[in-house]
């Protein structure tokens, strides 16, 4: 691996997780693992599932009663009809949704169009499939909004597919119903495939809606939907996710599956059949204290007078950090290094963003305004050191 | 969708007959389902007890890619003790599954040469894996005598006309049989001669009876080899995808990063309760082997007749067969319920877990 590689993207970022590691006071406002334990009913179920279930067999799409209870849930929360059966596959988590969505539509000399800045992860899986990653810009004034025009002016003869995250990772935006269905146009007039990641669904905003391509008209049969129980259910350590889509491509992304790790945990997957089916109140609990460190964090860079996109969904805000003059990379590292607080360079997201930090809000409010301050004493280190 | 891409992806995939060949089930779907690469096996209470106790603990969160401290330094003595190698905890990357193991190796140590030598037999997954992203592949001819390994002279002539990178089941993932000490040590001077590399899957080794010799534990083991394990097998723990990866750090450097890219890292409580798992094996190995070994004495009598052919092999969780003069008929009765060796590469060969019930659903 060149050093220029260790520098970047996703190794970038474990780089700092490393190095966070080693301090006992570090505060982490960086990876996005939310600080909320699993909810006790569902690791009892997956005490129960040790007991009862610790030999089923899975196929690589998943346990029968978890497909069926994904497909309830896509229902109930996206609108999108899906047969259990043959449209839903069982993932290791939201990232190996990503990977395989990534696999099924693109190959060697493919482009596929990516609003960016995006989520380190996308280019990395480009890169396996030997895919080009095919950049549109967004802006901060306009709260990232990924603009229909600018993706229909990068579609070309080579583009397979339009990559949408919404709620976005890392600017935090929302696509708007109209947004969504200009986009699906383009889909449709181009003949194009949607790969719509929508892992902060239940984590939206003031007045802000999250809409799914894949429930608007003449959507769901282009589309190939993901999500995961990682953020909403705080079980990032049980690594399910899935994906939804039509079920002559779930076929593929089934083979792909089988290919790449076979099938889940067994237990990981009843406890993904009590998150879905059990009490949702806890999911709500958390959407609460999100809301509350939100602002909480909002209020405190609106004092630092630094500037940022609105986060409309998600769970974090992605902060313009240009006045220090300072690379990202280097403002992320001096803050670990100086005050123990991580946050995520945006470098790491994207070359045009090495003026922003990425700060997640996944940690108890007193830990939260501590790490605000100790950003505070960070930034005025830097900026007198000038 | 009327769409000419969405046709055009399903017609490639399609065409991708090795990313389409059928995987095996981990583990038997039912009792009378012998067709998994491993029989349904009792979960001791005390790996339930120590997995719920890390999540009680909150061990419920993202953990470091190449798996926790402890079950990597685990893997690494598991390996060490039962082979004779000499990895630490830094060699080791904790799968999700053997097949995640597969994949990773195939693929990213792949990379780093122009060609791959595989088993013209072999487990249907190195075909899923090897499918996903195209690699130059070179087949390596099988001795059907020698229960399908590679044989000596066929790795030997692919490693002279150029191919450096290997990938070799021993035990064989379809028959069991394992090569001997005198085999590993010429397949040792072959990659040693030419500076080649080897993907050593050696998952099945628990499974054999007495000795077995890895090309991990020689005075001139090559240095460039990965070692692909199922961590410990028959624990109960084959629904829960827990493999393994040896290999020298700078591969797995690559490795990890991949698997970051692919899943993070492997689920918290699969990797707790293999940790648990690898204080007890040795308790029950011994025990469980035993047991295995009846099975399939009375697996091979009931093999002979039906006028079934026993494939060579050392593994005693699985066996293979072929008809012999009149036995065609009842091999083709088991094909609903083993393994088909066609996936494998081996059409007129059925695979079988060993279980208490394989010799009388056989009779």
């Amino acid at each position: 691996m060149s050093k220029k590689r260790e520098d970047q993207g996703t190794n970038l970022l474990y780089k700092l997780i490393g190095e966070a590691r080693g301090y006992d006071d570090v505060i982490v406002m960086g990876r996005g693992d939310p600080d909320f334990d699993t909810p006790a009913h569902i690791v009892a179920a997956a005490k129960e599932a040790m007991i009862h279930h610790h030999a089923d067999y899975s196929p690589p799409a998943g346990l029968p009663a978890l497909r069926e209870a994904i497909a309830e849930r896509v229902k109930r929360v996206n609108n999108i009809d899906v047969d259990p059966a043959s449209e839903v596959v069982v993932t290791n988590g939201g990232q190996e949704a990503l990977f395989l969505m990534v696999l099924a539509t693109v190959g060697a000399g493919d482009e596929m169009i990516v609003p960016e800045p995006n989520y380190t992860t996308y280019a990395d899986s480009l890169d396996f499939a030997g895919a080009t990653k095919v950049e549109v810009q967004t802006w901060p004034q306009e709260d990232f909004r990924a603009d229909p025009a600018l993706v229909r002016a990068a579609v070309t003869e080579r583009t397979r597919a339009l990559l949408l995250v919404s709620p976005n990772n890392p600017c935090a935006s929302v696509i708007s119903p109209g947004d969504m269905r200009e986009l699906l146009d383009i889909a449709i007039e181009r003949d194009l495939m949607i790969l719509s990641d929508e892992i902060y669904d239940l984590f939206v905003y003031d007045d802000f809606a999250h809409t799914s391509p894949a429930a608007l008209p003449g959507g769901k049969e282009r589309t190939l939907t993901l999500n995961a129980l990682s953020k909403s259910y705080s079980m990032t350590g049980w690594r399910l996710g899935w994906i939804t889509g039509p079920a002559d491509l779930m076929a593929r992304v089934t083979e792909l599956k089988a290919a790449t790790t076979g099938g889940a945990s067994v237990i990981s997957q009843y406890a993904g059949i009590a998150a879905l089916t059990g009490p949702q109140e806890p999911v709500e609990m958390m959407a609460a204290a999100y809301r509350r460190r939100r602002r909480l964090v909002l209020d405190a860079l609106d004092e630092m007078g630094m500037k940022y996109g609105l986060p409309q969904g998600g769970q974090f805000v992605f902060a313009d950090i240009a006045f220090t003059g300072l690379d990202s990379a280097e403002v992320a590292q001096r803050m670990l290094t100086e005050q123990h607080v991580l946050a995520y360079p945006g470098s790491a997201f994207s070359k045009d963003r090495k003026d922003y930090l990425r700060m997640t809000f996944l940690q108890p409010e007193d830990k939260l305004i501590e790490g605000l301050e100790r950003m505070k004493v960070a930034m005025q280190g830097i900026m007198a050191g000038r | 969708m009327s769409s000419a891409s969405k046709a055009y992806l399903l017609n490639w995939h399609k065409a991708n007959r090795a990313l389409n060949t059928p995987l095996p089930a981990q583990t038997m779907r039912h009792s009378a389902d012998f067709s998994a690469d491993e029989a349904i096996s009792p979960l001791d209470e005390r790996i339930i007890a120590s997995a719920s106790e890390a999540m009680e603990a909150g061990q419920t969160h993202y953990v470091d890619v190449p798996g926790i401290a402890p079950l990597r330094a685990a893997l690494a003595d598991f390996l060490n003790s039962a082979c004779g190698s000499a990895f630490g905890a830094s060699n080791i990357i904790v799968t999700a599954g053997v097949q995640e193991a597969r994949f990773l190796t195939i693929q990213k140590i792949g990379e780093l040469f122009d060609s791959i030598g595989v088993p013209a037999v072999a487990h249907p997954g190195v075909q899923k894996a090897l499918g996903v992203r195209k690699r130059h592949v070179v087949s390596l001819p099988v001795d059907d005598a020698r229960g399908y390994l590679p044989t000596i002279d066929g790795i030997a002539a692919a490693v002279a006309d150029g191919c450096r990178l290997l990938y070799l089941e021993s035990p064989s993932r379809l028959s069991g049989a394992a090569y001997a000490a005198d085999e590993v040590a010429a397949i040792c001077q072959i990659v040693n001669e030419h500076d080649a590399a080897v993907i050593w899957d050696q998952g099945l080794s628990p499974w054999v009876a007495g000795d077995y010799s890895s090309l991990t534990a020689l005075e001139s083991t090559p240095t460039r080899i990965a070692v692909l394990s199922d961590g410990w097998p028959g624990m109960g723990l084959s629904s829960w995808f827990l493999g393994a990866i040896a290999a020298p750090e700078e591969w797995v450097a690559p490795m990890q990063s991949q698997k970051q890219i692919m899943a993070i890292c492997t689920a918290t409580a699969s990797q707790y309760a293999a940790l648990e798992a690898s204080q007890l094996y040795s308790e029950s190995q011994a025990g469980r082997l035993a047991q295995l070994g009846q099975q399939r004495e009375a697996l091979l009598q009931a093999a002979a007749a039906a006028d079934l052919e026993v494939v060579a092999g050392g593994a005693l969780n699985i066996v293979a067969l072929r008809a012999s003069a009149g036995g065609e008929a009842a091999l083709e009765k088991l094909r609903g319920v083993g393994a088909d060796g066609a996936d494998f590469g081996a059409p007129d060969t059925i695979r079988l877990t060993i279980s208490a019930a394989t010799a009388s659903a056989l009779a």
